[in-house]
């Protein structure tokens, strides 16, 4: 017990109570422009939350945003994982290459997009589209292609993660299951639909859980590449909490609504612990 | 497996799908990192060529520009080092007891505050910021290493602690009852006895710790200020509404990213774990 003391300790000073407070905060009039304006607002600023259309339009960015991204990276990250499994050689290559974009800081993936990749003329996707003759866009411009734009780097940036895991989880499978497979003729997709599927589902559902966590707790990467822009095309619930906080510096409806976060998150972790005990 | 499938009529076919697949990784995950490392010695009018020029005089005058004068980001190196040692240092202080207190000590309430670690962990940055913002203004705690630092600990501690946890269960009881029994006392076996044995595990949180903190950039942004300012957050000097200096920005981006880039390859092993660290076994197995 001493031994775990002050380490709880820690978690509950710089955690728990400032939770508390965040909790306190959003039942309160504070806005530091409207300083006047303070007091207790009890339900206020939730309610509030009710008829704010930009809050509506932060909540489906966030589901779109983590939905899309999640789904592309286990796709594509299994697809590649399937296929590189039976590589001979080469597969160190691979590894280092893909260990890059995981360790990189988001911020820098960020702004390394919003300049070398998708700026307009200059940036390499507008260098193949232009080589394509397709002519140059506005990647992070235009309100439509920059959502696209963001929930591209993120799946840039995470893929490999879930490729990782997918592919130490396919080279644990037994190999006389497909041999006896194989004896049945049965047929490619067969086998994997029946038989590789349900063997590395729990290491799809856990790389789905924690893609989720980090998708909706993503900030610095589009932070960097969009600001949320333009308008508030890119800005899910995370950069639409921290500009009100922030930039308007309404830091009571801030609080509520990363509140609103908060719920959504601990919600997916609770998911997360029920599955672990499961197991 | 291997040698009755290369007999088959698919096998040339397959082996163009493995090899397509391995290019289109290597490439789409390389190249743009690649690129920015290629930009970061290219002159400003190089890097705004039509055609893009592959072959160029490479110049050094970008990393020059970026360690030297007023744009210098040396000390903002510094101040990234400072605010993640700091707070690496203190995370494995309090994370390695804790950690084997969670994973051997009987405790009817380890399963809770498993959960509790965990639940922290999970805490999106965003939802602390404005509580931590608004309490160190109070206190004049904002832009000092020693208020940063402390704040870097809500996210350190419970993936250290979960990551450790992982290695101690590795560790086999009988061990440790044995000397138990030679009564060498609890702190006596955990220092002699235990910590030899997850070496490796220590070495391995301490590298993701490094990491992690190193790559904060939110915290930063909202608590620093002209004394702590992270090379993350630093990277915003190169950008600006009405120009963007890519060489600069490529070559700081390359500086700032190195640290992690080589601990990163060099800890390329264990990443997985430490990726998906609380979601595999571990917590609640005895």
């Amino acid at each position: 017990m001493l031994l775990l003391a002050p380490a709880l300790l820690v978690l509950i000073i710089t955690t728990t109570i400032p939770l508390v407070y965040l909790a306190w905060n959003s039942l309160q009039n504070l806005n530091f422009s409207m300083p006047w304006m303070r007091g207790f607002a009890g339900l206020g600023n939730y309610i509030a939350m009710g008829s704010d259309p930009r809050f509506w339009n932060s909540l489906w960015l966030t589901i779109i945003y983590t939905g899309t991204t999640v789904t592309l990276q286990v796709v594509i990250g299994l697809a590649f994982a399937l296929l590189v499994l039976r590589m001979p050689r080469g597969q160190g290559v691979i590894r280092v290459a893909l260990i890059l974009p995981i360790v990189l800081a988001p911020v820098v993936v960020g702004l390394f997009w919003r300049t070398l990749v998708l700026s307009p003329d200059f940036g390499l996707v507008d260098l193949v589209t232009r080589a394509l003759g397709l002519g140059s866009y506005n990647w992070l411009g235009d309100p439509q292609l920059a959502l696209i734009s963001v929930i591209s780097i993120h799946t840039w940036q995470w893929t490999p993660f879930a490729f990782l895991v997918l592919l130490a989880s396919l080279a644990t499978l037994p190999p006389d299951v497909y041999e006896a497979a194989r004896l049945d003729r049965a047929s490619a997709w067969q086998r994997f639909r029946y038989i590789t599927l349900p063997l590395v589902r729990p290491a799809i559902v856990m790389v789905v859980i924690l893609r989720m966590m980090t998708a909706l707790s993503a900030f610095a990467a589009i932070y960097a590449a969009s600001g949320g822009g333009p308008g508030s095309a890119t800005e899910i619930l995370n950069l639409y909490a921290y500009r009100t906080s922030f930039v308007e510096l309404n830091l009571g409806y801030g609080s509520a609504l990363a509140m609103v976060l908060l719920s959504i998150t601990l919600g997916v972790s609770w998911l997360m612990f029920r599955l672990r005990r499961a197991r | 497996m291997s040698s009755t499938r290369l007999t088959r009529p698919g096998a040339a076919l397959r082996r163009l799908l493995m090899f397509c697949a391995a290019a289109v990784l290597v490439l789409v995950w390389a190249f743009p990192v690649f690129w920015g490392f290629l930009t970061s010695f290219k002159t400003e009018r190089d890097v705004l060529a039509w055609p893009p020029v592959l072959f160029f005089t490479p110049t050094l005058d970008n990393y020059r520009a970026v360690m030297q004068g007023n744009s210098s980001i040396l000390p903002n190196l510094w101040s990234s080092f400072v605010v993640t040692s700091l707070a690496t240092l203190i995370t494995m202080l309090f994370a390695v007891p804790a950690a084997y207190a969670m994973a051997r000590l009987r405790m009817r309430l380890k399963r809770t505050t498993g959960f509790y670690v965990l639940a922290t962990q999970m805490l999106p940055p965003v939802g602390l910021i404005i509580p931590y913002y608004i309490v160190l203004q109070k206190i004049g705690g904002l832009d000092t290493y020693s208020g940063i630092t402390a704040i870097y600990l809500s996210f350190s501690l419970p993936f250290a602690i979960w990551l450790m946890i992982t290695y101690f269960e590795d560790v086999p009881f009988e061990m440790e009852e044995a000397a138990l029994l030679d009564r060498a006392g609890r702190m006596r076996t955990l220092w002699y006895v235990i910590l030899p044995q997850v070496r490796g595990g220590i070495a391995v949180t301490t590298i993701f710790v490094f990491l992690n903190a190193w790559n904060e950039f939110l915290f930063a942004v909202v608590l620093g200020g002209n004394t702590v300012r992270p090379v993350t957050v630093a990277m915003y000097n190169f950008i600006s509404v009405e120009q963007t200096q890519w060489a600069l920005l490529s070559a700081a981006a390359m500086l700032a990213m190195a640290p992690v880039i080589v601990i990163g390859l060099a800890a390329q092993r264990h990443i997985v774990k430490g990726l998906t660290v609380g979601a595999v076994k571990g917590g609640g197995r005895r």
